[in-house]
């Protein structure tokens, strides 16, 4: 009789040890992945772009001051990438064609960030660019020549590059954006076009009507 | 006992910085390597335990049933992407793994599986083929990336690792239900299971 109360009171203990454990491990159950984990993290900490000089494709320096005032939608990339980039970029440009053209540049600049800047240069980035109608000017393109701040970006942002061996890499993908004070302010699913779109346009539609 | 010698003995070798370093590098190496050497490293020290403490698994764990939801809980926990990903970037998690799978899994494992009945050993059979057909299919048919510091395709792998794994399991089970080792080995079929039934 005994033997089997203190056997009920240590399964009891040990489910509960296990909830506790799985609502810690999880973060109350909403972060299954470590991206998504790292997707909260981002949007609730929001952390600020770090100060980087950029190279873009036309060969200007400048860092991320050149956009203040304006929301920048961040993606990176490497042009060497045959998987995820091209998708990424693809539908980036899909995003781009659903935002009205009086925010383009005005509003809201499109920046794609190479992480590659040994083999990404202006001249690369140049050519890449106009595979995905990319003008130069409102979406730019452009690599971190310094390999400690990109660094810095890349830790600050969370995107976790792995060389997979064969000279490519694999990164986790995503689209950040970057509010007018140069501070990461939601980080959108690259997958989901249309709904990045939309919550695009309402950000810029509400700041215009405020 | 040479047993609890040899399990610490692996417990140390899998705990070796350049070890752990090759096997965390593949995902199917991580999971269907790393993991199941801790448990049983813990399944080999356990005896270490169980005479030191004969009082304590008596008493808490006399009919087997909360160490083997402890052991499950465990293991269930350590097949979530995350927690995959985190041993590899937070040592903290990584402590944890070292710690919680084979003191926590593997040696209650040990304690608990003698005293199950058939049914209840069957039944945790059961459901971890289940969890492991689940886990496959989710790997091998998510193009998604659900860890950050693997490869898709090792994902891929680890679904094969898991999907083959349950085959081996559904194999085990149709044996253990259909074929009757009485009347082959002269045992009779009492002996075979707990002496608790």
């Amino acid at each position: 009789m005994i033997k089997s109360s203190t056997n009920k009171i240590a399964l009891i203990l040990v489910l509960l040890f296990g909830c506790i454990l799985f609502y810690v491990g999880t973060d109350g159950l909403n972060a299954f992945t470590a991206e998504a984990a790292r997707v909260n993290r981002l949007v609730d900490e929001q952390p600020k772009f770090p100060n980087v000089t950029f190279e873009d494709s036309k060969g200007r320096n400048y860092s991320i001051s050149e956009f203040e005032g304006k929301y920048v939608l961040i993606t990176f990339l490497y042009t060497s990438c045959t998987t995820v980039c091209p998708q990424l970029e693809m539908n980036m440009s899909q995003v781009y064609q659903q935002i009205p053209k009086e925010y383009m540049g005005k509003d809201i600049v499109f920046l794609s960030i190479s992480f590659d800047p040994t083999r990404d240069d202006p001249a690369t980035l140049d050519k890449y660019k106009d595979y995905f109608k990319s003008d130069g000017e409102t979406w730019r393109m452009a690599r971190i020549p310094n390999k400690a701040e990109l660094d810095a970006l890349l830790k600050a942002f969370g995107v976790i590059v792995i060389p997979d061996g064969y000279g490519n890499f694999t990164h986790n993908s995503a689209f950040y954006l970057v509010d007018k004070k140069g501070s990461l302010m939601n980080v959108l699913d690259y997958k989901k076009v249309d709904e990045a779109a939309d919550k695009i346009v309402k950000i810029l539609d509400g700041e215009k009507g405020a | 006992m040479t047993q609890v010698f040899y399990g610490l003995l692996l417990y140390i070798f899998l705990a070796m910085p350049p070890v752990v370093h090759f096997l965390e590098s593949i995902m199917v190496l991580h999971m269907h390597m790393q993991m199941p050497m801790l448990v049983a490293s813990g399944f080999f020290m356990a005896p270490f335990f169980q005479k030191r403490f004969p009082q304590f698994f008596s008493k808490w764990n006399g009919d087997g049933v909360p160490g083997i939801v402890l052991f499950s809980i465990i293991m269930v926990y350590w097949t979530i992407p995350r927690t995959m990903d985190e041993a590899l970037t937070i040592p903290a998690v990584e402590l944890f793994k070292f710690i919680s799978i084979p003191f926590l899994a593997g040696v209650p494992l040990r304690d608990s599986w003698m005293k199950l009945s058939k049914w209840g050993r069957h039944v945790v059979l059961i459901g971890f083929t289940l969890l492991f057909i689940v886990m496959g299919l989710l790997y091998v048919l998510t193009p998604v990336q659900l860890c950050n510091s693997y490869l898709v395709i090792d994902q891929f792998t680890l679904g094969w690792g898991f999907l083959t794994t349950s085959i081996g399991m559904i194999v085990y089970l149709i044996y253990a239900f259909v074929v009757d080792p009485s009347k082959y080995e002269g045992i009779p079929p009492e002996d075979m299971s707990s002496s608790d039934e």
